[in-house]
C-alpha cells in the first residue's frame, strides 16, 4: 500500500534531565496537563492531519508505553492499512543489528518498516513536544518548495538561540546555514525537531551516514549538515502557535501552567482533539470544604482542600485543609488533610503525608526551583522538602 | 467461558420519568455525570467475565444503539457471539403495541434463548442502578443447588414491588407482591439467575397460559410448580430507577462517598462508552461543593450539590445548587439555577434565574434555549 507520508516517532530518550520522574518510564509516556501524556500530542496531531501510519521507535523503559499505545484506538490510528507500530531495536540474522545509537540510526534500523509502505515523504517527530500542529499543512509546503527536507522552525528570542538548533535562511527562502547552539546567532529561527524528508534521499542519506565511522548518527549533527553541504533544497516551515519541548523539570511545569491560559494553547478546541488512553472513572468530587480556584482538574479526583493554579491528573486525593498551589499532580497523588504542596511536581502514585510541605514559593535566590517528588513514593508527614529538591525512593537525589 | 448468559431488559420507558425519557428508554438515561444506567448492568456482567449478552429492546433504542455501539466499551465486541442487541422478532403477526410484561419481552426473543450455548441465564434490568457482584452471586447460586436465584437488596427499596420470603429450608417459600410502604422478606433487585431449561420451560408455560407478567405472573406459577429458588442479598446501594424523583434521588445519593464507594468500587469499575476529551477547567471565579464534576467542562460559576456531566460551561457569577446538568449544556454569566435538571444541549442565557422545588425539581428538555 503506497502511501504519501508516514510518522516516525522518535520515542527511545531517557529523558535523564527529569531523573525521578523517568526512571520507570520512557519521557513520551511521562503524565501531561491532567488527563494527557506527552506522546497524546504528537500522535493527535498526526490523527488530526490524516496521517494514519505511525511507526513509535522505543528503547528505554517502553513497557508502560506499549501498554499505553496499544491498538491506536484512542487516537483512532486503529486502521487496517496502517496504524501504529511500536518499534523496538531488534536484531536480525547474524546478530546484525543493535541498540539505537542515534536518531538517525534508529531510522536507519527501519529502513524496512518504512519501505513497506513505499511513503514518498516520512515525517520525523519527537515525543516530548507539546503543541497542535497540522502536519498537512507542512508536507503541503514541503511539496510546493520541491525541497529534500523542510525544517518546522520557529521565532525565538536571541537568548534562547544559543541552546537551540538556528537556521538562516537565503534571498530565496531555503536554508543556507544551520548552526546547533551558536554563541552568537545568526538568525532566531530555531529547529523544532519536526522534519518532512523526501523518502528516497533520507534513505539515501542514511545508508551512507551510517557508513561513516566518525558520525554520531544524529540527525542535527550529521544529516543536515551533510544534505545542506551537498546543495541539496532545505526549505523552513515556519510554526507560529504554543509549542514547547518539555525536557526539563522547569520546562515541564511552566508548560504545565500555561495549560491554565487558555489562551495559549486551547484544548478545549473541537477541531483539534488531543485524545488519550485513560481509565474510566466517575466524575471528580469536590467535597464540603473543596476550594478550586484556576485549575485543571481530572476524573477520578476527590477534593476536600484548597487547589489553585494547579494541575491535577485522574483520581488525585486532596484531604480537608491540605493545600496545592502551583503544583502539578500527577494521576493517583495523594494529598493527606493539612498538607501544603507549592511549586512542585509530584509522580504518579505518591503520597504526602499530613502535614508535609512541600516545595516553596520563588525567593529570588540561586537555590530555588521547582520541587519534585518521583512516582510511587510516600512523603513522611511532617516531613519537608525543600524547593528545588528532587526525591526519588525516598532519597535525595 | 463462563457457562453463563446475560440478559438485559432495556425496553421500558417508564412514564413516570416524564420527558427524561422522552427520546430515550430509562436504560440508557445519563446518570452521575459520565454513565447511562444500562452501564451498570453491562459492567457487573463484564467484570463476572460474562461476554455473551443480549439486550432486548422495543422501541426509542437509538440513543442506546448509540452508547452501546459494539460493546467494545464492556470487551463484548467478540468474533463470537459477544453482545447482541434484540429488537422484537419472534412476536406473533397480530401483536402491536408495548410489550405487557417481562414474559412477552422474553418471548418475543425466545428463539435466540433457545439458541444460546451457555446452560445459565442472568435476567437484569437495563435501569438498575447497582454494581452487582455476579461472581459472589453466581458461586452462592451453584451452593444453593436451586433453579434459579433471586438478587436482592440489603436495605429497604421504595422502587420495587416484590419481595422474598424464605422457609425453613433456606429457599423461597413466597414472594409478596406490593404497591407501597415496607414488606417483608427480601426486596427484590428484579436480577435472576436461571437455569436456561427451566426459564424456556417457564416462558414456553406462559405462553400457553397467556401469562405475561413475571412477578404477578410467571413467578407464582414458578413457586407453585415446586420450582427451587434461592435468594442473593447484594451488600450495598441499589436502586431501581422507574420515577423522576427516584432519578433525582439516585442522583443525590451519588454525592455522598460512602453511596459512590459501593457503587464505584475500585475492584469493580463501572465501564462506559468513552468521550474524548480533556480535563475540566476552573476559571479565577469558580468554586465547587459537594458536587461532582465529569471532564471537559469549564466552570467559571459556583456549583452546590449538584452534578455536571462532560462538556458543560458555566459562566461567570452564575450559581448553581441542587441542579443535574446533562452533557454539552451550555450556561451564561450571572445565571441562577436551582433545583433544575438540564436534558442535553441545553442553553441559558446571562442573567436567566430558574427555581424548581425541592421534591420534584424543574425539567428543561433536550436542547431547550432558555
Amino acid at each position: 500500500m503506497k502511501k504519501s507520508c508516514i510518522a516516525m516517532l522518535l520515542a527511545g530518550g531517557q529523558g535523564s534531565r527529569l531523573y525521578a520522574l523517568t526512571q520507570d518510564v520512557a519521557k513520551p509516556s511521562v503524565p501531561f496537563g491532567g488527563k494527557y501524556r506527552i506522546i497524546d500530542f504528537p500522535l493527535s496531531n498526526c490523527a488530526n492531519s490524516g496521517i494514519d501510519t505511525v511507526g513509535v521507535l522505543t528503547q528505554y523503559k517502553p513497557l508502560q508505553l506499549n501498554s499505553y499505545i496499544g491498538t491506536g484506538q484512542p487516537w483512532d490510528l486503529d486502521v487496517s492499512d496502517g496504524g501504529v507500530y511500536i518499534l523496538p531495536p531488534y536484531l536480525g540474522a547474524h546478530e546484525q543489528g543493535s541498540w539505537f545509537t542515534g536518531t538517525a540510526n534508529a531510522i536507519y534500523q527501519n529502513i524496512a518498516f518504512i519501505d513497506n509502505y513505499n511513503p514518498d515523504n516520512v515525517l520525523i517527530l519527537s515525543g516530548d513536544h507539546i503543541y497542535k500542529m497540522d502536519y498537512a499543512d507542512m508536507l503541503r509546503e514541503h511539496l510546493e518548495s520541491n525541497a529534500a527536507l523542510t525544517i518546522a522552525v520557529q521565532q525565538v528570542s536571541l537568548e534562547e538561540a544559543t541552546r537551540m538548533g538556528i537556521m538562516s535562511v537565503g534571498e530565496d527562502g531555503a536554508i543556507c546555514e544551520f548552526e546547533e547552539k551558536p554563541k552568537h546567532p545568526k538568525s532566531d529561527l530555531a529547529s523544532m525537531g519536526i522534519y518532512v524528508f523526501n523518502w528516497k534521499m533520507l534513505r539515501r542519506y542514511l545508508i551512507e551516514d551510517e557508513a561513516d565511522p566518525n558520525s554520531s548518527k544524529d540527525f542535527g549533527k550529521n544529516i543536515i549538515p551533510k544534505m545542506l553541504a551537498n546543495g541539496e533544497k532545505l526549505w523552513p516551515y515556519r510554526f507560529k502557535g504554543y509549542w514547547r519541548d518539555v525536557g526539563t523539570i522547569t520546562s515541564l511545569w511552566d508548560a504545565n501552567m500555561d495549560m491554565l491560559s487558555t489562551t495559549l494553547i486551547n484544548l478545549y478546541d473541537p477541531s483539534w482533539p488531543i485524545a488519550s488512553r485513560s481509565p474510566v472513572l466517575p466524575p471528580h468530587y469536590a467535597g464540603e470544604n473543596a476550594e478550586i480556584i484556576h485549575s485543571i482538574v481530572t476524573e477520578g479526583c476527590e477534593i476536600d482542600g484548597h487547589v489553585e493554579n494547579s494541575v491535577l491528573s485522574a483520581s488525585v486525593k486532596v484531604g480537608a485543609g491540605a493545600k496545592v498551589l502551583y503544583s502539578v499532580l500527577m494521576p493517583g497523588v495523594t494529598v493527606e488533610p493539612g498538607a501544603v504542596v507549592e511549586y512542585a511536581i509530584i509522580g504518579e502514585g505518591t503520597k504526602i503525608g499530613a502535614g508535609a510541605h512541600i516545595g516553596s514559593e520563588p525567593d529570588g535566590s540561586e537555590g530555588w526551583g521547582v520541587a519534585t517528588c518521583g512516582p510511587n513514593i510516600e512523603i513522611r508527614p511532617d516531613a519537608t522538602v525543600a524547593p528545588g529538591a528532587m526525591i526519588y525512593n525516598g532519597e535525595e537525589v | 467461558m463462563r457457562d453463563y448468559h446475560g440478559i438485559i431488559f432495556a425496553y421500558h420507558d417508564e412514564p413516570a420519568l416524564r420527558e427524561l425519557t422522552a427520546h430515550r428508554t430509562a436504560a440508557s438515561l445519563p446518570f452521575c455525570g459520565r454513565y447511562r444506567l444500562i452501564d451498570f448492568a453491562l459492567s457487573s456482567l463484564r467484570n463476572a467475565g460474562i461476554l455473551d449478552v443480549g439486550v432486548i429492546m422495543q422501541r426509542d433504542y437509538q440513543s442506546l444503539l448509540d452508547h452501546i455501539g459494539s460493546g467494545k466499551a464492556w470487551d463484548m465486541s467478540r468474533s463470537t457471539r459477544g453482545l447482541r442487541m434484540l429488537p422484537p422478532f419472534g412476536l406473533p403477526q397480530y401483536h402491536t403495541g408495548d410489550y405487557t410484561g417481562t414474559m412477552e419481552a422474553l418471548l418475543a426473543v425466545s428463539s435466540y434463548i433457545g439458541n444460546i450455548d451457555e446452560n445459565n441465564v442472568i435476567l437484569m434490568l437495563g435501569n438498575l442502578c447497582a454494581n452487582l457482584d455476579l461472581d459472589a452471586a453466581i458461586r452462592a447460586h451453584e451452593a444453593s443447588g436451586a433453579d434459579a436465584t433471586a438478587i436482592c437488596a440489603d436495605h429497604e427499596l421504595p422502587s420495587t414491588h416484590s419481595s422474598y420470603v424464605l422457609g425453613e429450608d433456606g429457599l423461597v417459600s413466597r414472594m409478596e407482591m406490593f404497591r407501597v410502604g415496607a414488606s417483608e422478606g427480601h426486596p427484590s433487585l428484579e436480577a435472576y439467575i436461571f437455569r436456561k431449561d427451566k426459564l424456556l420451560a417457564l416462558m414456553d408455560a406462559c405462553e400457553r397460559r397467556n401469562l405475561h407478567r413475571f412477578h404477578r405472573d410467571a413467578v407464582p406459577f414458578f413457586l407453585e410448580q415446586g420450582g427451587k429458588m434461592a435468594v442473593y442479598v447484594h451488600p450495598g446501594y441499589a436502586r431501581i430507577i422507574r420515577t423522576a424523583e427516584g432519578y433525582v434521588e439516585a442522583s443525590r445519593d451519588m454525592l455522598v462517598p460512602e453511596n459512590r464507594r459501593q457503587v464505584f468500587p475500585a475492584d469493580r469499575p463501572v465501564r462506559t462508552k468513552e468521550h474524548e476529551g480533556v480535563s475540566t477547567y476552573y476559571g479565577e471565579n469558580s468554586s465547587s461543593r459537594r458536587s461532582l464534576v465529569a471532564d471537559n467542562c469549564i466552570i467559571d460559576g459556583d456549583l452546590r450539590d449538584s452534578t455536571i456531566f462532560s462538556g458543560v460551561k458555566i459562566g461567570k457569577g452564575s450559581t448553581l445548587e441542587d441542579c443535574i446538568i446533562m452533557r454539552g449544556c451550555t450556561i451564561g454569566e450571572n445565571v441562577t439555577l436551582k433545583h433544575v435538571i438540564a436534558d442535553k444541549a441545553c442553553s441559558f442565557s446571562d442573567g436567566t434565574v430558574l427555581i424548581g422545588s425541592e421534591k420534584l425539581p424543574t425539567l428543561v428538555p433536550k436542547n431547550s434555549k432558555i
